[in-house]
């Protein structure tokens, strides 16, 4: 009953009155099943060992690196006066905005219906969960003393019933992120139920059968099931899409609600949020382009993906340019002396190069994908999209570091300079990152395969119909 | 097949290969009538909830009653917190900072709808469930893989084994199969329960020895992880630390550095001790003082001690230039800090001690008066005194916390200034201030005189009409002129008759009054020529003295003579301001009467009279005061 499609088409260009396929080559419901559970079935290969060695050992690094600065205390890192928010903040609003792209594709996407989020959907998932481990990670280890985080839990903390202070954009952070990584790891579980199923149903191996029967909880594919699943995946979408746009806007909160010039705008928010997108697309594309053609699912995660992918990209990153511009616009339009000046000092001071890169990555990069050859040439995608991270792992850097380095008090004026433990903890943290990700490769569905089987019924649908 | 005989028929199941036929296949089993149906997919089919008649599901209700939920918990988690059990101040928001609460109770609302949306699913789909009998089958595998398949249960009403077994191959299905109930046995694995075992039982080893802590007592300290951290190491003063290479935990000022308040370009300014001279006679000490920049008490009085080295080389005279502005600080200083005992005039009777004699208190100590030769500049520097402002003597505590060094040196200033008007004579004035001064000298002389002779034909006359005499003298006189001069008499607003004769004692009184106002001030001869400035003046002072005396609202003429009583009684409390005091006996008497009076005109005279006379009856109290006048006059 499989239907063939022609197996070289170009499925970027649009033909009127039809729908370009999202599913490549003579696919069967099969033959998808077979190349996402190949990828967990066959011994791994000798790249993923090596890159699970590497990322594995930094990974250790970083974990040796989170004890030494524990036992030592936070003065091993390069946060002094009158930078107290260094390189932890900034990786950790880094991390968050990566974070940004799995929900967005798996919530908004879904809701405005975009097919061609299926073959990508899941791994960007992983992605954000993972992203979100690595982000609440340096909150956790800046408050210091990291045994006693439990104190941003609404607890009566030291015998005194002394409550959090829910006025405090901390707070909010604290309660968004959490959050935000519940519900998108409740997401992302949920909708691998189906493929678990299908991991455990074609396991020959007793253990790897239980482990895939217990997480697949019993899933039988029941029409019921599948109504009341695709009922609470619609509404987990619908609670999800406002929770993306509302957590990095708190994330913009805990700057934007302080008087450090340079941090209180109300641009904030939306600037904050198109970052995070622009960012978390970055990385989805720089993951999954390798991983497209290591795992050969070029049928299912199709030139025309990428292509979707970066046409999000230069578009998020043509609005950050312009968040960009806007703020030095009303830096000086508002005509206040020490927001003036911090703008100015961002571009021109002491961080002039952490500025320039910012802008050379995050600004002109993007704009490389207005030629479809850029959008289409995978290597090009991943170099331009590595760019992007660069970017705004800068952006964060600029907007953390030249803030605080420079304020009102000239006296208290100071350069910030990351120390080893700072480098091993950024370095360490994309470990940790690549580990996670690698392992959830080898061992859960890379992509979502109901629905991609589902997108390619209705592809099977439309071009039956079209034949007729 | 004996085997599977046994079993209990379960139900039914077909196989089919694509969306369509199994969409039509659905379709004709619910129209045969069977409701027991299910249909197993390897992705959601659309359609297949009408084709199998499947009712929709309860769901979104669940999550909207979580999400509702999760708002009211978040909304009245942060109120009772922030707002009720432990009230929060935070930049004057109020406690219940709706806004501010808002981000939290969206997060939980979106967490609580979410937890529904996941759970309700899993509990309507009655999952998790690891024992199913289609799972019995082994191409049922493929369900989950590319296969779709039709299920009618046994339980179904109008199930019969040939006709759903017939049914569904009409309908184009494949590999028709039985489904059995799954006897196989439910026992978990030896191996994972022993796995469970021995990680439930390390989980409860914490759990174990915290429950006996926390039963048993003992002697040893509490354990601390991290003792640095539960104990900072912060430093006190004059300790040692290791982090240092020199030992000290406190550190020397950088180099360069000024401390706030401690620019002291000239630490002769700070000390008031010739430091160069010091450091000549005594190196010792001068080093000593200017690294604490203060003199010990026995040093400032060296009189207490005859040590060799007690000589200091104060400096003797004031570093300030002195202004008419550094005074007028300096009087302002004076009088917040060193009157209270010192009295405004310095001669040691300040309210303070007023009150420690008034209640024989026999631990007080008469404060010295600033006023004995031994104080003068030629014998006791300037240096000297600002070290006593700043350090104190004997039981006077110093005031160099308190009054900034700049000030200090302006209250030397004002005490100098103090101790020249209190003991100054006639030739010491300029020339043209002393013709001012024997004028009004002779003013003061002749209306004191008046005074005194109106006062004894009014004492002469009884107590009926003496009002229409007094009358005659005062009130001519100012009858037309003062009429707009009034204009600040109105501010109270009952009595315009009072106003009117208010001027004529108001010239009078001038010169009595602002001169113990003006205190030992130079310029205080110079204030009297304005006639205005006590004209105003009695506007406010007319409150207090009708509030504290009820009786002048009964008779103009017994009212005049209580008058003086009640103002000569603010005096001996607010000693400074025996001026605007005495001004309001005129006042009180008119400023309750107009309304019971129908003639206002006579009381105006009676109330002017017993003016002067409130000033003899101030005289004894405060002396301090009087004893001003003859000085200045004299």
């Amino acid at each position: 009953m499989s239907l063939a499609i022609t197996q070289g088409l170009d499925n970027t260009v649009e033909r009127p009155g039809e729908r370009a396929p999202l599913v490549l080559g003579d696919s069967t419901y099969h033959s998808i099943t077979e190349s996402v559970s190949q990828i967990a079935e066959r011994p791994p290969s000798k790249a993923w060992v090596v890159g699970l060695m590497v990322s594995a050992a930094l990974a250790s690094w970083f974990g040796i690196c989170i004890a030494y600065l524990i036992y030592t205390g936070v003065g091993v890192w390069g946060n002094n006066s009158p930078v107290f928010w260094g390189w932890p903040i900034v990786n950790f609003v880094f991390w968050v905005g990566i974070g940004h792209a799995g929900t967005l594709i798996s919530a908004i996407l879904y809701l405005f219906r975009q097919d061609w989020r299926t073959s990508i959907n899941r791994a960007a998932e992983a992605m954000t969960i993972f992203a979100v481990v690595c982000a609440a990670t340096f909150p956790g280890i800046h408050v210091g003393r990291a045994w006693l985080a439990f104190w941003l839990a609404p607890y009566p903390s030291l015998n005194l019933w002394v409550w959090p202070q829910f006025r405090s954009p901390l707070l909010w952070d604290v309660f968004a992120v959490s959050t935000y990584g519940t519900v998108s790891l409740l997401f992302w579980y949920m909708g691998m139920i189906p493929d678990l199923a299908t991991f455990r149903d074609r396991s020959r191996n007793k253990w790897r059968r239980m482990a895939y029967g217990i997480l697949s909880l019993g899933w039988s594919g029941s029409s019921r099931h599948w109504m009341r699943y695709e009922k609470a995946y619609a509404l987990l979408a619908a609670l999800a899409a406002p929770l993306v746009l509302s957590v990095h806007t708190i994330v913009s909160f805990d700057f934007a609600v302080s008087q450090v010039p340079g941090w209180h705008t109300t641009i904030f928010p939306p600037y904050f949020v198109a970052g995070a997108i622009f960012s978390g697309f970055a990385m989805v594309l720089t993951l999954m382009v390798p991983a497209r053609s290591i795992f050969s699912l070029e049928k299912l995660i199709t030139v025309r993906h990428l292509d979707n992918m970066c046409k999000i990209i230069l578009a998020t990153g043509t609005i950050v340019g312009l968040a960009y511009g806007t703020e030095f616009f009303i830096a000086w339009y508002g005509q206040v002396t020490e927001e003036k000046f911090a703008f100015i000092n961002r571009a021109f001071g002491p961080y002039w190069w952490a500025y320039w890169t910012m802008i050379t990555c995050n600004v002109i990069s993007p704009q490389l994908f207005w030629f479809k050859a850029n959008r289409t040439i995978p290597w090009r995608i991943v170099v331009i999209s590595i760019f992007v991270n660069i970017g705004m792992w800068f952006e964060r850097f600029v907007i953390v570091i030249t803030s605080l380095s420079r304020d009102y008090l000239p006296s208290s004026w100071a350069y910030f300079s990351p120390t080893w433990v700072d480098w091993s903890m950024l370095i360490g943290s994309f470990g940790l990152f690549f580990t996670l990700f690698l392992l959830f490769c080898r061992f859960m569905p890379v992509i979502n395969m109901a629905e991609v089987k589902a997108t390619l019924a209705g592809q099977l649908h439309h071009s039956q119909h079209g034949d007729i | 097949m004996t085997d599977t005989q046994e079993k209990k028929l379960h139900g039914v199941y077909a196989e089919f290969d694509a969306v369509d036929t199994l969409l039509a296949a659905c379709r004709r089993v619910r129209d045969a009538g069977y409701t027991r149906t299910d249909a197993y997919t390897p992705f959601p089919v659309h359609g297949i909830e009408k084709a199998l008649g499947i009712r929709p599901t309860a769901l979104p209700w669940i999550v909207l009653g979580c999400g509702l939920t999760g708002s009211a918990i978040g909304i009245c988690m942060q109120v009772w917190m922030n707002g009720i059990n432990y009230p929060y101040i935070i930049s004057g928001k109020p406690f219940y900072s709706i806004p501010a609460f808002i981000p939290v109770t969206f997060e939980l609302t979106i967490l609580l709808s979410a937890f529904g949306a996941f759970f309700g699913m899993l509990a309507l789909n009655r999952l998790p469930k690891f024992s199913n009998p289609v799972f019995t089958s082994p191409r049922f595998d493929r369900a989950t893989d590319d296969k779709f398949f039709l299920y009618i249960d046994a339980s179904d009403p109008r199930f019969d084994h040939n006709g759903v077994t017939r049914l569904l191959g009409d309908i184009g299905g494949t590999e028709i199969q039985d489904v059995y109930e799954d006897n196989s046995s439910t026992r978990v694995p030896t191996a994972i329960k022993v796995a469970f075992g021995v990680l439930a039982f390390l989980a409860i080893v914490p759990l174990l020895a915290v429950a006996r802590m926390r039963v048993t007592n003992s002697p040893n300290p509490r354990f601390h992880v991290f003792y640095d951290m539960d104990f900072s190491p912060a430093k006190g003063p004059q300790t040692t630390s290791t982090l240092f290479a020199d030992g000290r935990a406190m550190r020397p000022d950088v180099p360069g550095t000024v401390a706030v308040g401690q620019f002291d370009e000239d630490p002769n300014f700070y000390t008031g001790v010739d430091l160069d001279e010091l450091a000549r006679r005594d190196q010792t000490r001068a080093v000593h003082l200017v690294r604490t920049m203060q003199v010990p008490e026995a040093e400032a009085a060296p009189a207490s001690g005859d040590q060799p080295a007690a000589e200091t080389p104060w400096l003797a005279k004031n570093p300030r230039p002195v202004s008419l502005a550094l005074l007028e600080r300096g009087r302002m200083q004076f009088e917040i800090y060193c009157a209270t005992c010192h009295g405004n005039d310095g001669r040691g009777r300040g309210l303070v001690t007023a009150r420690a004699q008034q209640i024989l208190s026999s631990a007080w100590v008469q404060p010295s008066s600033l006023h004995q030769e031994t104080l003068y500049q030629d014998v006791y520097p300037d240096g000297k005194l600002f070290s006593v402002i700043s350090n104190g003597i004997r039981k006077m505590g110093g005031y160099g916390s308190q009054i900034s060094v700049r000030d200090r040196w302006a209250v030397v200033a004002y005490v100098r200034a103090l101790q020249l008007s209190q003991n100054a004579a006639l030739e010491d004035l300029p020339v043209n201030r002393r013709n001012d001064l024997s004028r009004r000298k002779a003013e003061v002389e002749q209306q004191l005189a008046e005074q005194a002779e109106a006062e004894r034909r009014r004492a002469e006359e009884a107590a009926g009409t003496t009002t229409a005499p007094a009358a005659e003298e005062a009130a001519p006189a100012p009858a037309e002129t003062p009429a707009e001069a009034a204009a600040p008499a109105p501010v109270t607003p009952e009595q315009p008759a009072a106003t009117e004769p208010a001027p004529a004692p108001a010239t009078e009184a001038a010169p009595a009054e602002p001169a113990p106002a003006a205190d030992a001030e130079m310029e205080a001869a110079a204030t009297p020529a304005a006639e205005p400035a006590p004209a105003t003046e009695p506007a406010p002072a007319t409150e207090p003295a009708p509030a504290t005396e009820p009786e002048p609202a009964t008779e103009p003429a017994p009212a005049a003579e209580p008058a003086p009583a009640p103002a000569s009684e603010p005096e001996p409390t607010p000693s400074p301001e025996p001026a605007p005091a005495t001004e309001p006996a005129p006042e009180p008497a008119p400023a309750t009467e107009p309304e019971p009076a129908a003639e206002p005109e006579p009381e105006p005279a009676p109330a002017t009279e017993p003016q002067p006379e409130t000033e003899p009856a101030s005289e004894p109290e405060a002396d301090a005061e009087p004893a001003e006048e003859p000085a200045a006059a004299s």
